[in-house]
């Protein structure tokens, strides 16, 4: 028996050296990449001028396009994040302060995320790498459930978010090989769909006073720097639209855009905009709030 | 309760250092901490089909002790009849009841009856039909006196309900395991070495290879009308490692397990893609079932006397309860179905035994024609594999059709954000690493094994699939 208990021993001391090599082999290669992912482009940046950034999950990435905001002479990046929610979008502007960045303005989706204060595994993944490099992210989730076991054990946080930042990714980001995200200076276009009559259903959904849109807030009045939170645009059968009434209650200053654009034609899926559907909205936000005067 | 699950990385320690630090006083002992093990073990998917486990082992353990008590031959064949009615009985109300009223029910309304059945729409209980084909083989062996009937129940609950075993097999049968656990096990450091070496290799057949296989399967089978010729040839073929390492590697987990208690288990596996022909490839696939089908089926059938009709006929028969037996589902009665014609050109020429010694390869003639026969006995069991995953046997003749009319052959971007190739590299290193250890139960012992789990640690963190998480397709059954 002492000769199995040596031998499981050493099983389990050879499974900790081979966590240790692989999470280090892995953190080297992500942590050095900075152009295939919004968040290691943030992380790994320098100090930088911005006249708008954009935040938010896929309904400000899909909605807001930049090249008309710079056509307006307003230096701008969408770093609204398909799947995400406000509390990476929060940490995402903690970085970007970190780093130095002076913003002039933040333009913020503030809609159907309000209704949760919980992290995305998609975007979370890609903070993953930096957990121990960056004090700003490790306090960030210090609060998550499973901190201690994505902090303590070696490896454990690119198995628990493998589909993202596993053996594959860490093959293309050591290639080099390049993806969508950053193209557009982040906007990413959705194709027009022939889907007819467009619905959906957010009757389920309750608008929190959310956490982490308090502290972007938050940040935003400590570096001067001026938030525009503003709802983006449903289609028109949208069951459950109520939900913004709660929203203007719960947050009077958020900025209601949830019907500026209207027609099916404008959307790829009920909702988020087609790239039409984006290029008419950015105009009207442009119009109403950043135009220089 | 997984055993590729954090849960059991936690049971399994316990129950051992239980086992043989506390309980290993005696044999009676280590029994009851092993029934108690499995009962929790199996109660961790669904307590309330305790109950069916615990009348199971009470109808099978008193039916046979009546069997042998009985004077004449007549009460003899009733209490068989009445356990294997029982035990049938539990199996087709919980797994066929269903599909058979609603086959029955179709018939008629396609007669122009207007018939709405009446659905139990139960839920099965895992692994009912692995521990009902135990207690079938055990009360079969006792009428024909091939053993005799086990008076300590507590050494027969531990027979049926066995944790390693319990759910997914192997199907074991009483002269191989009962002799075992009727004596006290001592601790043997080189089995529970092998043990674990087994446990380890089981992991990555099911997590690496199995879980890998399994997104690529499902984007292309849940797609197929969307796929072209490259892309559904490969879904099969990955369907083919999906099953293959999903099964085959909760077997090797189960025989490993088993080994730390000191407890051997049947063979389940025997490398069944490198057979040179279909009859070869049932002799090293989920080899507990085919034997207990030969054994429990086609012999008392009359099984090889009485001339090549009667041949026939019985082959006819096993292959399709043995397709039924995985599934209330039409799909699984055509892929038994069409490994019975596979199978018939074999008997017919009496070669259904040619292929039975050792895979010999080298550099001449005769090797090319083994590679040939082992490709070709895959690609035809990749073709029975469509209707065994397809849902209905409209989509799996609809997926052949357009496999093989398609004729486009370029790589396909799938919906899990992968390109239909990436795989193939995996599959192959896979397919190298079992070809030069098939003469082993297990690549991992042997010269150089510590560099070797290495790799296998290596590739179960690194290559593993763990944020989508897939059960073990045989638990269904």
């Amino acid at each position: 028996m002492k000769s199995f208990l040596v031998f499981i021993a050493k099983i389990l001391l050879l499974l900790l050296l081979v966590a240790v090599a692989l999470d280090f082999v892995y953190t080297t290669v992500f942590a050095a990449s900075e152009n295939r992912n919004k968040v290691e482009k943030v992380i790994n940046s320098k100090p930088q001028n911005y006249d708008v950034i954009i935040l938010g999950t896929s309904r400000a990435n899909n909605h807001f396009v930049p090249e008309l905001f710079e056509q307006q002479g307003l230096k701008t990046f969408n770093y609204g994040m398909s799947g995400s929610h406000l509390f990476e979008a929060s940490l995402l502007l903690k970085l970007m302060v970190e780093r130095g960045w002076d913003i002039k303005q933040i333009l913020l989706e503030t809609d159907l995320n309000l209704s949760n204060e919980k992290r995305d595994p998609g975007t979370s993944a890609w903070m993953m790498p930096f957990l121990h490099r960056s004090e700003t992210i490790r306090e960030h989730y210090y609060k998550e459930p499973d901190f201690n076991q994505l902090y303590y054990i070696p490896f454990y946080r690119y198995i628990e978010f493998d589909n993202r930042i596993g053996f594959r990714a860490l093959w293309k980001t050591a290639t080099q090989q390049p993806t969508v995200f950053l193209k557009n200076q982040g906007y990413y276009p959705l194709p027009n769909t022939s889907k007819g009559n467009m619905k959906n259903n957010i009757k389920a959904l309750r608008p929190l006073r959310n956490r982490y849109y308090e502290e972007i807030k938050d940040i935003c009045r400590k570096n001067n720097i001026q938030l525009i939170a503003v709802t983006t645009p449903m289609c028109e059968n949208t069951e459950g639209m109520e939900y913004f009434s709660k929203v203007k209650q719960l947050y009077p200053e958020i900025r209601e855009y949830e019907q500026a654009v209207q027609g099916d034609e404008y959307f790829s899926s009920c909702g988020h905009l087609n790239d039409r559907g984006a290029r008419k909205f950015t105009e009207i936000i442009i119009n109403d709030l950043l135009k220089k005067k | 309760m997984f055993f590729n699950s954090l849960s059991f990385a936690l049971f399994l320690p316990i129950v051992f250092i239980l086992y043989w630090l506390v309980f290993n006083k005696n044999k009676t002992t280590q029994n009851t901490l092993l029934i108690v093990a499995s009962y929790y073990f199996y109660s961790c998917w669904d307590w309330r089909f305790l109950f069916l486990l615990v009348f199971s082992t009470l109808l099978d353990y008193s039916s046979a002790i009546m069997m042998e008590n009985s004077t004449s031959d007549r009460k003899r064949k009733f209490w068989l009849w009445l356990t294997i009615g029982i035990n049938l009985g539990f199996l087709g109300v919980f797994k066929y009841y269903d599909f058979f009223a609603q086959s029955f029910a179709d018939l008629l309304n396609g007669f122009g009856f207007q018939v709405n059945p009446v659905l139990l729409k139960l839920i099965l209980p895992v692994g009912i039909s692995f521990y009902t084909f135990h207690g079938l083989s055990y009360v079969i062996d006792i009428y024909y006196k091939r053993i005799t009937a086990e008076r300590n129940f507590v050494d027969y609950s531990l027979f049926v309900s066995y944790f390693p075993l319990l759910v997914a097999g192997p199907i074991e049968r009483a002269t191989h395991l009962l002799p075992q656990v009727k004596v006290k096990r001592e601790f043997n450091f080189e089995k529970a070495k092998e043990g674990v070496y087994q446990i380890l290799w089981g992991l990555v057949k099911k997590v690496v290879i199995a879980d890998s296989c399994a997104t690529y399967a499902n984007a292309v089978f849940d797609n197929y009308e969307s796929m072209n010729s490259l892309s559904l040839a490969l879904g099969a073929v990955y369907f083919a490692f999906q099953i293959y390492g999903d099964f085959s590697g909760y077997s090797d987990i189960a025989l490993g397990t088993s080994k730390l208690f000191g407890i051997d288990l049947l063979k389940n596996f025997n490398y069944p893609y490198f057979s040179r022909d279909i009859a070869e490839f049932w002799r090293r696939w989920h080899i507990s079932l085919s034997s207990w089908f030969r054994d429990y089926l086609y012999i008392p059938l009359g099984g090889s006397k009485g001339g090549m009709m009667m041949k026939v006929r019985n082959t006819f028969i096993i292959f399709l309860v043995s397709g039924f037996w995985h599934g209330a589902n039409w799909t699984f009665i055509v892929w038994g179905l069409l490994n019975a014609i596979y199978f018939l050109p074999l008997l017919l020429q009496n070669k259904n035994r040619s292929n039975m010694g050792e895979i010999e390869m080298g550099w001449n003639r005769a090797s090319v024609k083994t590679l040939v026969s082992i490709l070709g006995t895959f690609a035809i069991t990749c073709l029975a594999w469509i209707f065994f995953r397809a849902k209905s046997i409209s989509e799996a003749l609809g997926y052949i059709k357009r496999m093989v009319t398609d004729f486009h052959f370029e790589s396909q971007y799938l919906n899990n954000e992968r390109y239909n190739y990436e795989l193939l590299l995996l599959v192959f290193v896979f397919v190298g690493v079992e070809w030069w250890n098939r003469s082993k139960v297990e690549p991992l012992s042997g010269k150089g094994s510590w560099v070797k789990v290495s790799l296998a640690l290596m590739a179960l963190l690194a290559l593993g699939v763990y944020s989508d998480y897939k059960e073990f397709i045989y638990f269904q059954f």
